[in-house]
Formats: structure tokens, sequence, C-alpha cells
């Protein structure tokens, strides 16, 4: 009876996974948007805009304006970099004033208490990244009712709670750097396995359904050995990649880390196991945290965006709000030095390919 | 009895009296620096914004008042938030009912806190410490880090609707700080954990029931911490496993700000509301002002302490007159 019923589970347990189409491990079943191989740019599935309006327009176009920005968190090397970037912006446009303000944790309550705060003080414009899509919705609502523009960056909120949201990169775009960047190390036929936080992480269970959907098409060859689930733990992070590396062998050509923790973690795993140029590391991280690995050669490539610029496309977004050059239904905005951006999901704003971090540029950033 | 709560009652009106005078010299001067801030509009928001820390720290009050602590009502919180989540999203369990449950179960929490605080005479610091970290792992562990979300329109008039023009929450802290205050103020039990604070031991002998009084503020601090989840929850529309983090610090600031001892025996609901509802406006204020949020923590920080000095000055005034 108890061992029926231990099969039974058992069974159970192992349908699951086989039941997703096969997708490697850590892959979520949503639909896979691959890229084209050479980069063109494929069809684009035009959205309606889906974002929101405040409620009385404003008469401020050329004018100064005056703008508050509330990342997720304030003190911390990649929101001083999108400030850096927003300080740029203002300063080249000349008309826009804008200040950083947000709470010392990432923590959704004080960010709406900022936010709150800042409605009753009156700005003309808010930019925010959000540490909760929707917890964070309200309060952005009744900025727009109260007339004062909202623009998003680096992490969304309800479409109908902002108006534009500038996207640093899709999951396609990173699925395809990533994979692109670790066939030019291991080659067409190289095997490889990656370090996630967990099975059931949104955005890393996203990315790895769509490097599957791209390798799968421009790749094929390449073989995938496992996903291991290491949270955001350096520790675990560490010791997952070295059990891969002592498990696989010469089998393994290159590990693939999804996260900031991950991706540094598995380099120390490479170094110490003086596996340094036989077992490429590529992945998301932050290049502060990847410049010594990246310095000692080895690791060629880390994958992220730049969030100089994303900061700087935010106010350069929230400037054509103001001034009547980026309306509901437009296909493009102008910003600066990064040129037309497109207009991609209705109401998002792609800030372009993901950015590639290596030996040559690396030293340019600090966060 | 009388002879000892006479200058009791006394020390605590002087610090009351300073707090009040804190609290209308910051209204004077934050109202002149930033124009915003004395709007009917502002403060009913504010009432709105301090009302979860606000309903915690009404019994957190009563337990410092017995010597105790409780460390794990954020988490009892974020509890609570999760589980009506689960409840409801789920369970499919109606909303009011799955808001009951959740009541339940910051109830039950506490009530577990209280139960080995008493049985195993575990120092409330130590018990509500593990337990901060247990919920929270529960938190965790039962919503998977996934959020719940798209509750029905009629929930959000509690957190984020207006009743007479008021913050629907307001009108809950109102009532609760009026119970709250008759309690410890006017009935036997209210006496009962000011003498548990001052001497547990004297207490028992006195026929006191301190282990039943345990039990039920421990108890008492789950369900209030449940309830201001729940009204958290409808205020920003999503449940999270991290809600509450942290919370305690902000209810444990507010209650001795108001006056209360850590050590016990000492502390109204009074001086709570006036800790509390200065934090705010002064957080509020400041931030209108112009001070940027790192910098309000700092001056949050630098009135506690000065409050704190400025009663242990009277205290120790008082204690070389007698």
């Amino acid at each position: 009876m108890l061992r029926t019923m231990t099969l039974a589970l058992l069974a159970g347990v192992f349908a699951v996974p086989a039941m997703a189409q096969d997708r490697w491990d850590g892959a979520d079943s949503l639909d896979t948007n691959p890229l084209a191989c050479d980069g063109s740019a494929g069809e684009m599935a035009m959205k309606e805009y889906d974002g929101g309006q405040p409620a009385a327009m404003s008469d401020k176009m050329g004018q100064e304006i005056t703008l508050i920005d509330v990342p997720k968190l304030v003190g911390i090397g990649y929101f001083a970099a999108t400030t850096k970037g927003q300080a740029e912006a203002a300063a080249e446009l000349g008309n826009v004033n804008v200040s950083t303000d947000g709470p010392t944790e990432a923590n959704i309550d004080d960010q709406i208490t900022f936010i709150d705060n800042y409605i009753t003080q009156g700005v003309d414009g808010i930019l925010f990244a959000a540490n909760d899509p929707v917890a964070i919705a309200p309060v952005l609502k009744k900025a727009l009712g109260e007339g004062i523009h909202v623009v998003g960056y680096d992490a969304n909120s309800e479409p109908d709670a902002r108006e534009w949201f500038v996207n640093q990169a899709e999951f396609n775009g990173i699925g395809k750097a990533m994979i692109d960047a670790m066939a030019e190390e291991i080659g067409a036929d190289g095997s490889f396995a990656i370090v996630t936080s967990t099975f059931t992480t949104p955005n890393q269970a996203r990315w790895i359904a769509e490097m599957q959907a791209y390798q799968a098409a421009c790749h094929p060859n390449m073989k995938w050995l496992e996903t291991v689930e290491a949270q955001e733990d350096n520790n675990l992070s560490f010791n997952q990649a070295t059990t891969l590396i002592n498990k696989y062998g010469d089998d393994l050509d290159g590990i693939f880390g999804m996260t900031s923790v991950a991706t540094p973690a598995s380099a120390e795993a490479v170094t110490q196991a003086g596996a340094c140029g036989e077992i490429a590391v590529v992945g998301l991280a932050t290049p502060n945290a990847m410049k010594p690995y990246v310095a000692s050669d080895c690791v060629k490539s880390v994958v992220l965006w730049n969030p100089v610029d994303l900061g700087y496309a935010a106010v350069y977004v929230m400037r054509a709000v103001v001034d009547g050059k980026l309306k509901p239904g437009d296909k493009s905005v102008e910003a600066g030095k990064l040129g037309t951006l497109s207009v991609v999901n209705g109401s998002e704003i792609l800030l372009g390919a993901p950015f590639i971090f290596t030996k040559d540029n690396i030293n340019d950033f600090d966060f | 009895m009388s002879d000892t709560t006479a200058p009791r009652m006394r020390l605590t009106v002087t610090h009351e009296l300073v707090l009040l005078i804190a609290l209308f010299v910051s209204l004077a001067v934050l109202s002149v620096t930033a124009e915003r801030f004395m709007s009917v509009g502002n403060l009913l928001n504010q009432g709105r914004l301090m009302t979860e820390v606000a309903l915690v720290a009404l019994p957190m009050t009563f337990i410092i008042i017995t010597a105790g602590i409780d460390l794990s009502v954020g988490s009892m919180f974020g509890l609570s938030a999760i589980m009506l989540g689960v409840f409801w999203h789920n369970l499919g369990v109606p909303l009011p009912a799955a808001m009951a449950l959740a009541l339940v179960v910051g109830t039950a929490a506490g009530f577990f806190n209280g139960l080995l605080i008493t049985r195993l005479r575990v120092p409330p610091l130590i018990m509500t410490l593990a337990t901060l970290a247990l919920y929270r792992g529960l938190a965790e562990g039962i919503s998977q880090a996934r959020s719940v979300r798209g509750y029905p329109e009629w929930f959000f008039v509690l957190g984020q609707g207006e009743v007479l023009g008021v913050p629907t929450q307001l009108w809950i802290l109102v009532v609760a700080i009026i119970i709250f205050w008759i309690v410890l103020s006017r009935t036997t039990f209210g006496r009962s954990l000011y003498a548990i604070g001052h001497n547990e031991t004297a207490a028992r002998y006195s026929a006191i029931k301190v282990d039943r009084i345990k039990l039920i503020i421990y108890s008492l601090s789950g369900f209030m911490s449940g309830l201001a989840g729940v009204i958290f929850v409808s205020r920003v529309s999503t449940t999270r496993s991290d809600m509450g983090t942290g919370l305690e610090l902000d209810v444990i600031a507010a209650v001795v700000l108001g006056g209360t001892s850590i050590f016990g025996g000492v502390g109204t609901i009074a001086g709570t509301v006036l800790g509390f509802t200065l934090i705010q406006l002064l957080k509020n204020g400041l931030a209108l002002t112009g001070v940027k949020g790192d910098a309000t923590i700092v001056v949050i920080g630098t009135v506690l302490i000065l409050s704190i000095l400025i009663t242990n000055f009277l205290q120790h005034r008082r204690g070389g007159d007698g």
C-alpha cells in the first residue's frame, strides 16, 4: 500500500516536468519569441497603447520641469548609475531638474510613502523603478490623477498606472545575447550547464525559456546538461558550480550564471578549480563583481544593460512626453545620444540590445 | 496601590507633555517650511499611511508595560497577509471569510508566542526573535515567493477608500485607540499589566493571573498584526511574503518614544498615540521640506534619543526631589 502510494507520488512528481514540453529545468512554460539568428528585427506584434494618462495636461512644453526619481532603493551602485544617466540627460537638455530620493531598503511600503510625499509636494513628473508592479499602482494612479507625468524604468508597474516604461532589455534579447556569447566561446557543439536562482523565479525562468528557444533555432548542436538552483546565495552558488565542474569534468564547456550572484560565484568556482580557459562563464552580472575575473581572462563576456543609458533614456522620454513629442500610438522617440528608440508592447520603450561588458569597456563602469 | 500609582501618573503626564510640546513645535516649524504640509488632505493621508504601525503599537504598549517585547509582529503581519491571499486565491474561500481566517492565523501565531513564553518560561525577546524568523519563513514557504493579486474592487475600500471624507482605516484606528485606552486606564486588566511590569513575582502572589494575561496580550498582538496586515493588503492591492519586514522596529520606536518604559510598569496609550503621530508627521514634514530619505531617518533617531534623555532627566530630578 505504502509502496504503491510512494510510486504514484514519484510518478506524479516526474510527470509534471515531462508535461512541460521538455523544457530545460528552470524555464517557464509560457510562449517564447526567439529573435532572428542574424539579429535582424523580427515581426513585432503591434499592440495598442495601454498606458495611463494624467488627468489634466499641464502645459509645460519647452519650459523648465522638476522631476523626482524614486528607484527601488538608494545607496547601491546600480541605481547610482541610473541617477548619473539622468543627470547627464538633464544637463544636455538644460530645462530639466531631476533629483533622486528613495528608501534605503527595497521596501514597497517605504517607496509608496516617498512617492506619496512628492505628490503632495508637487512635481511635474515622477520617474520610478517599482519594487512591486501592483502595490505601486494606486499611488502612481493618484499622481496621474493630479496631473503629474509618470514614466517608469528598470522595473515596471501595471501599464495603466504610468504613461511609459523604459524597458532595459526584452527577454528574447537577453536570451540571444547569452547564447551567442556562449556559442562564440565554446563553439557550435559545446555543452553547458546553468546556475539559476530557483526554478520558479519569474525573470530567470523567462530568460531560460527564451535561451532555449533561441538555441534550438540558431545553435542546434549545443548541448544543455543541467540546470541547478542556488537561490541568490553566494556560497550555495559557488558550491553548485563546483559540483557541476566535478560532476561533468571534461564534458562541461561552459556555465551560464542567471543572477548577479550566481555569475561571479561560478567564475570563482572555475578559477579555484584551475579551469579558466577550459570552462567558459557567461552570465548576467554587474561589472564591479566581475572585474577580477574579466581582468584575469577567466570571463570574457558579462551580459547586462547599461544602467547609465537607462536613466538617460528615462529623462529624455519624460521630456518628450511633456513636450508632446511622444504621444499614445507613436512608434518611436528621440533620446539624445542614444538616437531613436522604438516603442514595443504598446507603451514600453526599448533601450536596445543588451550591453556586453568585456575587458575593453568594463573599467568604464562603477556599479 | 494608590501610593505607587500617584507619582507614576504624574511622571507619565510629564513625558506626554514633553511629547505634546514637541508635536506642536514640529507642526509649527513644518507648516512654515513646507507650505503643503498643513492641509487637511495631507494630514488625513498621513493618517492612512500610519494606521498599520499604529494598530500594532497599541498591543505592543500593553506588552512592553509588562516588561515583555514582541519582535515577531512584522512576521505575523506578513504571514496573515499571505494567508489572506492563499485562502482566497488558492483555496477559493470567499474573501470576507478569508479576511476572518487571516485574523485567526495572526491570533494563533500570537497565541503560540504567548503559550511558549508562559509555559516554557522562554524570555519574550528570545521567543519572538525565533518566531520572527519562523513566521517569515512560513510566509515565504507557503507563498513560494509568489504574489496574489486581482482582489475585487470592494476590498480596496478598507485600505484606499474613505468613509465620510476620512480614510476608512483611520476610523478603525480611532475605535481601537478608544478600546485600548479604556482597557489600560479603566479596568482591572489594565492595572494588572502595570503590576506585572513592576514586579511579576509580587503580582503572582497578589493572585493576578499573570500567565493568562500574558497569553491574552500576545494573542492580541497577533490579532492586531493580522488586522494591520489585511488593511495593508487592501491599501497596496497585492500580497507579498516580504510585507511588514522591519515593522517591529517602527512599532517599538513609536511605543518607546511615547514614554513606555522598556523595563515595564510605565506607559500609556496616549503616549503611544503621540509617539506614532509625531514620527509620521516628522517623516512627512521633513520629506515635504526637501530633506532626503536617509537624513530623515537620522532625525527620527535623534528625536528618539532626545526624548529618552529628557524623560531620564525628569525621572532623575524627580528621584532627587523624593
